[in-house]
């Protein structure tokens, strides 16, 4: 499987917003398949229009809301990013923060500040599995360490007979 | 004396093979086709076929399995993000538009803010929505295609586009799939002509000259 490379900063806006609509589209279509299949009347006709009725209204809008948090995310990040020259885990914490908390001004400042701590910790426990999965990948190329391949430097047992001379003290 | 006759033709018979096989492993027979003339006299290792000294011309080092060229998938996030982008672009002047426009007998007030900001935004999310959505089938048929026919060219983008509408389109029956069908057809091979017009452009010059 080939990796797939993240574009550079101002594409990446574009970029992560169609991955994120894609996301939102997919897993929702997922979701409202199983309510719109649940919420229809009985019949397996009436249950399959149902449910392709709610993926085709719903899917959609959970796919903006997705795209929404993924451009704004990127767009913050690429702006931290140009701030302050170098790209770390905590560039995408602080877009995270400060995506859930401009999607939420609308509601105040406390739910501002519980949405930025939402945002906050889920990018903490994105970087944090990624960190791990990255040390974990990065123990397969770990070389072995050298063995020694002169034997003279393998110092002998003092008291124990050579093992050419199993009966040496007999002659004595 | 009979034995000692036979055991005396076969070593003479193996040494023969051997002979033979010898002188023709050493024969000069594969070197034919090089220009010996005026390197005899100089060293007898500049012998060597100049077809060997091509060198590959490409530059790059590709890792196992992957292509020199990026394929749809590489190309589906793009297309369905900047699709969100232009609609909610397009749908937000709209949306001004038709605030506007139902709101022009007001005067300018804090609910005539309200409805034009409502306008925007609604009318920039749905043309937002709508239009991701037809980029992200778009894009979808167009992978599926791509790893069935395991080619890229335009007929991928027209077949994209025309399953694209008629499955937009599938709710309004028959005739609804024929509209959305023909409707995607006509777009993607507009789009395919643009694509090819520099060569086309070229290809009638040429013929024109």
């Amino acid at each position: 499987m080939e990796e797939y490379a993240r574009e550079p900063c101002p594409w990446r806006i574009v970029d992560d917003c169609g991955g994120a609509f894609t996301m939102g589209v997919i897993g929702g279509g997922v979701f409202q398949a199983i309510k719109g299949f649940r919420n229809a009347p009985v019949g397996i006709r009436h249950r399959f229009r149902g449910s392709v009725n709610a993926v085709r209204i719903r899917a959609p809008q959970i796919g903006g809301s997705f795209a929404v948090w993924g451009g704004l995310f990127s767009t913050i990040d690429c702006g931290l990013v140009r701030l302050r020259g170098k790209e770390d885990p905590w560039n995408s914490i602080s877009s995270g923060a400060l995506t859930g908390a401009v999607l939420a001004a609308r509601s105040g400042p406390l739910a501002m500040v519980g949405s930025a701590m939402m945002g906050g910790i889920l990018l903490a426990l994105i970087e944090g599995v990624g960190i791990l999965l990255t040390r974990y990948t990065a123990q397969q190329f770990r070389n072995a360490p050298p063995f020694l391949e002169d034997p003279s430097q393998l110092t002998p047992k003092e008291g124990s007979p050579a093992p050419g001379y199993p009966n040496y003290q007999q002659y004595h | 004396m009979e034995g000692g006759g036979r055991s005396s033709n076969k070593s003479t018979s193996g040494l023969a093979g051997f002979f033979g096989a010898g002188g023709a492993g050493y024969s000069n027979a594969d070197l034919a086709g090089v220009p010996l003339t005026g390197m005899n006299p100089l060293s007898p290792y500049l012998n060597v076929d100049p077809r060997y000294l091509v060198q590959d011309t490409d530059e790059f080092i590709l890792p196992t399995g992957a292509n020199k060229t990026r394929g749809r998938f590489e190309l589906a996030f793009f297309t369905i993000g900047g699709c969100c982008m232009t609609g909610a672009a397009f749908g937000a002047m709209n949306g001004l538009r038709l605030g506007l426009k139902e709101t022009q007998s007001m005067a300018w007030s804090k609910p005539r803010n309200v409805q034009i900001l409502n306008m925007v935004t609604r009318q920039g999310a749905l043309w937002a929505n709508t239009l991701g959505s037809l980029a992200l089938l778009y894009s979808a048929f167009g992978v599926i295609i791509e790893k069935t026919r395991g080619a890229e060219d335009d007929l991928n983008t027209v077949a994209a586009g025309t399953m694209t509408g008629m499955l937009y389109k599938c709710t309004g029956g028959l005739r609804g799939i024929a509209r959305g069908g023909l409707a995607g057809l006509t777009l993607t091979s507009l789009y395919a002509l643009y694509n090819n017009w520099v060569h086309m452009k070229g290809s009638l010059l040429q013929q024109s000259l």
